[in-house]
């Protein structure tokens, strides 16, 4: 018998990295807080004093019944909706007024509760439209099929090619998405969201629809994201099997206002948060 | 290369001798990231050494059993080769082997080393850990998943190849070494254990002798003239003998590419893109081939449509006569060219069969319109018969005599005689020398003079070409007296696009019951274009429609029979549409997708109860496992049907007398 | 051969040729429907101003002269001096790259999110401001537009089809004009770069991202409004060329706008989200009309050429609405 192996010198090398938005933010720092946010439209409030952190390399769960603010909440973040009160610091500073196509250049990257790819595309381009911002070169380089434009594009290519390899959809790369099932669209719109190699991935119910076996698949995906890859993650979901499961730290909104947050099982003993979900429906 | 054929006695010898005479041809592709990567044989040579100088670094010695679990991988491939030069035994195990399964064959063949593919099989091999005490070292192809595992017995694929090539770069001598141990190995080693997925009961291990391995292989190639020309696509289960024997051990005796498609998922894609020319599939691949190439027709538009029938009616009347190389007259000539032009070139195409040369099929009857149809559109299609214990080829058909109701005379150098009892035994070059552990099961296995007995009922017609009728023990009677083959039934109930799965019961009783199951993807077409909306399989399965449509499959297939003197007296008089669809998780059918007829008759012992005693529906309940393991139960009123039967003819030309 | 079968070749090649004018136009419209939902009414008038402005930048003619010289009397025509083509091409580039930002800023941008129709009707504000700005700018004479392309009748191929002919008929040879080849492959070129930009860079797959869904084209960080500047420009560059092809053959004037309606029938057979079907639609519709007027033309009387293209265009409404190549309409309920 030869000498035993090192086992250091025997763990594979991971292909793919995510770096496009380094930002220096320690794991477990604050990464974006939320501060005494409201946002109300035309008088009525949807979202009423809130206040959270998420943290570096955590996945952040924002539940609640219908209608309790989520989705308002995650398109404060995204920058789509502008809230009247309240400041909202991302990386250490604070935000100011902000156009939606800003959050996506600035490491925000998101994925809808009904699903919105470019339906006419196929798989492959709609995932690399993902990476849209990264991509430097400008029109007219492009526009002369000048060699580093070129380039820069195959380059992108590859890592596409590690998302896609990554969410297991390699049987669909020039399938136009329309053509998709539902699950498999899911994942698409995952799959772009990943490819802006984001700091912070919003899923706006990600595992909505699906069937057991397709949320069990998600659930293993958006774990192997935040593990592999550090990703921060913030999510909104309604199966609250699936929100204990994975996530790390949980907000709990109730009629735009916050009535819980801390680590799942905690969360779960809460009293307000167990009559918000166990009392009169708000339907 | 006949100057020593007598000398190359193993795979690892090939190998070696490939890496010269083929240096530069391409020995294996991978589609990895979207782009066909290739090894040159030379490069595969250094691949397959660094494996091994590492897995030797790791204390594999000769005769240890290393198992190989996963997909069709370049670097599972390797696995085997590298094994096989340190004269280790492979063990493959089917990827998608439930954990109980593996646990058995990996403590049966007493495993110290596993090499698989990723960490569902690690997960799996680690959650039954304690059950194989023999197991050292796990090494893994893919590492997603698995960083955080404890890593004293696990590695990765790629570091043990690296501790080979530092062993090497450190001691070249090694590499010499190692080629003068392949040089020196004996063809009486064992070559692989392949485990049959098995009718009944626990799976056996088949030890097949390198000698006999490449004797086998060797006859074959020669006999379809295959070369390092040729190309193939690797996608056939990596454990099951038609892997093992068509792509692995051909492609090292002929030198041939093997290429491995990017997933399981993509293999028809991949097809396209390597067309290759030589390929196997069973018939139930062609079955679902045609079914979507008629749905797709369906929504074509109406010239497409009209075009489409007109040439593969052309097809039908001239193409196997030219495939044939018989007399077609010039117009016929003619018009199957337009029809290759505009039909079945693009056909082919889309489908990856364009430079098919030699394809096969086999392992249950395939209808012989859907042999006709890919025979007419040019391709090569053959059957052949074949065992594990034969280290696959029994019989196989000739280029110009190819049927598609028999599977064609002895292979070269194979006898084969049929016993008294109608069963088909044969003695070949890749016969196998025993089950592993289970000499008793060997001896009942063999007969006394050396032949093996293939279990299988049949007999030779007047071309001198095997007919297989059945599993020779399930040829029973009915309380009539009339012969009961109750595979005969179901193949000729399974010629129906509609009809995916059929089993026959009645030995020992007093007629034929089936089970049915239809066809998702055809039924549920049908039920698209004709607005019955339905939820799921089993509410489909259970809709009148259906039923009338399943009548009438019966009632057709009963004529069939009726014409058929051995078989008139068994026709089908009952018969249901399962509310399941049979499933090899819950061990309806084999890994290989055969039905395990007794293991049904038990599990649906109450509808089969209802089959007899008369009644039109029964409640039922099964047990269902789910792909993760966990169980669960479907709940079901099961319709049960009357079959309209034929009488049987008094001479065998009276047709239709029945109404 | 026999020369009626010469004439039958003759008509059908000068039917493509026209053909891929059409198409060169109607290409304009679809890249604006495709990617923003407007049918740009004003795509007819943009060519024409784009000829304007070439031939004006060309001929080193003063802008506004005429307004120029009401107010201040003056009598200034040209800088005199002449610019050459390539420049002045450029030149008008630039022009309708500024054109398109400043629509994006002025009228566009205010317009987000309202009813295709509206858009639509800016647009046609949009063709009678431009017609009337660019006669303020450039005059409204007729001008001849000579950017290096020859014309005229092809004399070697004129031999080369003479000796196809019987012997013995007296057969002159074909006829084609070498703008028409030129424009032809100029059309195909452009078709070609226009597709491989859309297919392969990364503008191209924004654009068409964008035409599918602006909400998630935002999400993942592409700003509209660049892209609209974009497609415009674009649309300013096929419209560049159109006028350039068409000037060349009939001078630039006011009717030159006019062919925007011959592309309304393309579209309507071609689809209006397909650019090959533009293309294929303009073979289609340029053979067709020419055809039609050698063989139909002398039953009815001719002129068959000015309404040929509508009927065929109404035909296809009736049963195949979609055109071509469009996609399929179809209605979930």
């Amino acid at each position: 018998m030869n000498a035993p192996l090192k086992t250091a010198d025997l763990r594979a090398s991971e292909r793919f990295q995510m770096t496009a938005h380094q930002d220096g933010i320690a794991k477990g720092e604050t990464l974006l807080a939320v501060e005494n946010v409201s946002l109300s439209f035309g008088g009525v409030k949807a979202i009423t004093n809130i206040s959270f952190d998420i943290r570096k390399g955590e996945i952040r769960a924002i539940i609640g019944p219908n209608g309790a603010g989520k989705t308002s909440m995650l398109n404060v973040i995204n920058g789509f909706y502008h809230p009247q009160e309240g400041t909202i610091t991302y990386r250490g500073e604070k935000r100011s007024q902000m156009r939606s196509t800003d959050a996506a250049r600035q490491g925000i990257a998101r994925t809808f509760q009904n699903i919105a790819l470019f339906k006419g595309m196929s798989t492959l381009d709609n995932i690399m439209t993902g990476r849209i911002t990264l991509q430097k070169r400008n029109i007219f380089w492009q526009a002369l099929w000048h060699g580093p434009a070129m380039k820069e594009d195959l380059e992108h290519r590859e890592a596409v090619e590690h998302i896609i390899d990554f969410l297991e959809i390699q049987h669909i790369r020039k399938t136009p998405v329309g053509r998709l099932p539902y699950g498999l669209q899911k994942r698409v719109e995952l799959g772009r969201a990943l490819a802006a190699e984001p700091a912070l991935l919003l899923l706006d119910e990600p595992m909505a629809g699906m069937n057991l076996e397709e949320k069990e698949d998600m659930s293993r995906f958006i774990l192997d994201v935040n593990d592999q890859f550090g990703t921060t993650i913030a999510l909104i979901e309604h199966d609250m099997g699936v929100v204990m499961d994975i996530s790390d730290r949980v907000v709990v909104l109730d009629y735009g206002r916050k009535i819980g947050d801390g680590p799942p099982d905690e969360v779960s003993q809460n009293q307000d948060v167990i009559d918000a979900y166990l009392g009169v429906s708000h339907d | 290369m006949t100057q020593n054929h007598a000398s190359l006695d193993t795979f690892p010898k090939y190998l070696l001798l490939n890496a010269k005479r083929f240096a530069t041809r391409p020995a294996m592709r991978h589609k990895d990231l979207g782009i066909w990567q290739s090894w040159t044989w030379a490069e595969q040579l250094d691949e397959v050494r660094a494996l091994a100088l590492g897995l030797q670094a790791m204390g594999v010695r000769a005769g240890d059993k290393i198992a190989i679990v996963g997909s069709n991988r370049p670097r599972l491939y390797w696995s085997f080769a590298a094994a096989q030069s340190l004269q280790a035994v492979p063990v493959p195990v089917y990827a998608d082997a439930v954990a109980e399964e593996m646990a058995y064959v990996l403590d049966h063949a007493g495993v110290r080393f596993a090499i698989v593919q990723d960490q569902e099989q690690v997960d799996k091999i680690l959650s039954f850990r304690e059950k194989i005490p023999a197991l050292e070292q796990v090494i893994y192809d893919e590492p997603r998943g698995l960083r955080d595992y404890d890593h004293e017995h696990m590695h990765a694929f790629e570091a043990v190849q690296g501790l080979g090539r530092a062993r090497l770069k450190e001691d070249p001598a090694l590499g010499q070494a190692w080629e003068a141990g392949i040089n020196g190995a004996s063809g009486d080693d064992i070559s692989i254990i392949l485990y049959t997925s098995g009718t009944t009961g626990r799976s056996k291990g088949v030890m097949l002798k390198a000698v006999s391995a490449v004797r086998a292989a060797q006859d074959t190639v020669a006999f379809d003239r295959l070369s390092e020309r040729d190309e193939v696509l690797a996608y056939l289960p990596l454990a099951w003998v038609g892997d093992h024997y068509l792509n692995y051990a051909q492609g090292y005796v002929s030198g041939f590419c093997m290429s491995c498609p990017e997933s399981p998922e993509t293999v028809s894609q991949d097809l396209k893109e390597i067309g290759p020319s030589f390929y196997f599939a069973p018939p139930r691949v062609f079955e679902g081939l045609l079914t979507s190439v008629m749905i797709r027709m369906e929504d074509a538009g109406a010239l497409k449509k009209r075009l489409f029938h007109h040439f593969i009616d052309v097809a039908k009347q001239h193409g196997e006569a030219l495939l044939e190389g018989r007399n077609v007259p010039f117009s016929g000539r003619l018009n199957y060219w337009l029809g290759n032009l505009f039909v079945y070139g693009p056909l082919k195409n889309t489908l990856g069969f364009s430079n098919i040369r030699v394809a096969y099929t086999a392992g249950e009857a395939i209808g012989p319109d859907l042999f006709s149809f890919f025979r007419s559109l040019g391709i090569n299609l053959k059957q052949l018969y074949g065992q594990t214990e034969a280290f696959l080829y029994v019989t196989c058909q000739e280029d110009k005599d190819v049927r598609a109701d028999a599977v064609g005379p002895a292979a070269p150098n194979v006898d084969i005689r049929i016993a008294d009892d109608g069963e088909v035994q044969f003695r070949s070059p890749g016969m196998f020398s025993g089950y592993f552990k289970e000499e008793e099961k060997t001896t009942e296995t063999m007969t006394p003079d050396g032949y093996v007995k293939t279990g299988d009922a049949g007999f030779f017609d007047k071309d001198g070409q095997l007919k297989i009728i059945d599993r020779a023990k399930d040829v029973g009677r009915l309380t009539t007296g009339a012969l009961f083959a109750p595979k005969f039934i179901e193949n000729s109930l399974k010629f129906f696009p509609n009809i995916k799965e059929a089993v026959a019961f009645g030995d020992g009783r007093d007629k034929v019951g089936v089970f049915l199951n239809i066809d998702l993807t055809a039924v549920g077409n049908w039920a698209e274009r004709n607005n019955i909306s339905y939820a799921s399989y089993q509410e489909l399965a259970g809709h009148p429609k259906v039923y009338e449509m399943m009548a009438e499959h019966v009632a057709e297939t009963n004529r069939k029979l009726s014409e058929v003197e051995m078989m008139a007296g068994a026709q089908i008089s009952r018969f249901l549409v399962l509310h399941k669809e049979l499933d090899a998780d819950d061990g309806e059918l084999t890994r290989t997708q055969k039905v395990r007829r007794s293991f049904i008759a038990e599990r649906y012992a109450d509808l089969i109860e209802a089959l007899y005693d008369g009644s039109s529906e029964k409640y039922v309940e099964t047990e269902v496992t789910y792909e993760d393991g966990r169980k669960g139960s479907i709940r079901a009123t099961v319709q049960i049907r009357d079959a309209r039967t034929f009488p049987v003819p008094a001479g065998a030309m009276h047709k239709e007398a029945a109404e | 051969m026999s020369p009626e079968f010469l004439y039958f070749i003759e008509t059908v090649i000068n039917g493509l040729m026209s053909g891929v004018m059409y198409s060169l136009v109607a290409l304009g419209f679809v890249l604006i429907f495709k990617a923003s939902g407007i049918f740009n009414f004003a795509q007819g008038v943009m060519a024409l101003f784009a000829a304007l402005t070439l031939v004006g930048l060309q001929t080193g003619q003063v802008p506004f002269a005429h307004l120029i010289n009401a107010i201040f009397g003056t009598e200034i025509h040209h800088f005199g001096w002449e610019l050459p083509a390539a420049v002045a091409i450029a030149g008008t580039l630039v022009v309708m790259v500024a054109f398109a930002w400043i629509f994006e800023k002025l009228v566009l941008k205010h317009l987000v999110n309202q009813e295709p129709i509206i858009l639509f009707m800016a647009t046609i504000g949009l063709a009678y401001f431009l017609e009337g700005f660019g006669d303020l700018m450039w005059g409204s004479d007729v001008k001849t537009l000579n950017v290096g392309i020859p014309s005229g009748g092809s004399f070697w191929w004129e031999d080369v089809t003479k000796t196809w002919a019987a012997e013995g008929s007296d057969y002159f040879g074909m006829y084609i004009d070498v703008l028409d080849v030129y424009a032809a492959v100029i059309a195909v070129i452009l078709v070609i770069a226009l597709t491989a930009f859309s297919q392969y860079t990364r503008t191209g797959r924004a654009l068409r991202a964008v035409a599918d869904d602006h909400q998630a084209a935002q999400s993942v960080g592409i700003s509209l409004r660049s892209i609209w500047v974009i497609v415009w420009s674009i649309a300013g560059f096929v419209a560049l060329v159109a006028g350039i092809m068409w000037g060349s053959k009939s001078g630039v004037q006011f009717s030159l706008s006019l062919i925007a309606l011959k592309a309304l029938p393309v579209l309507i057979l071609g689809g209006f989200t397909s650019i090959p079907g533009a293309i294929i639609g303009g073979l289609i519709i340029g053979v067709g009309e020419k055809l039609a007027e050698l063989y139909i033309g002398p039953l009815v009387g001719g002129a068959i050429e000015n309404w040929f293209a509508y009927v065929v265009a109404l035909v296809f409404l009736l049963f195949r609405p979609q055109g071509l190549f469009g996609e399929k309409i179809i209605e979930r309920v």
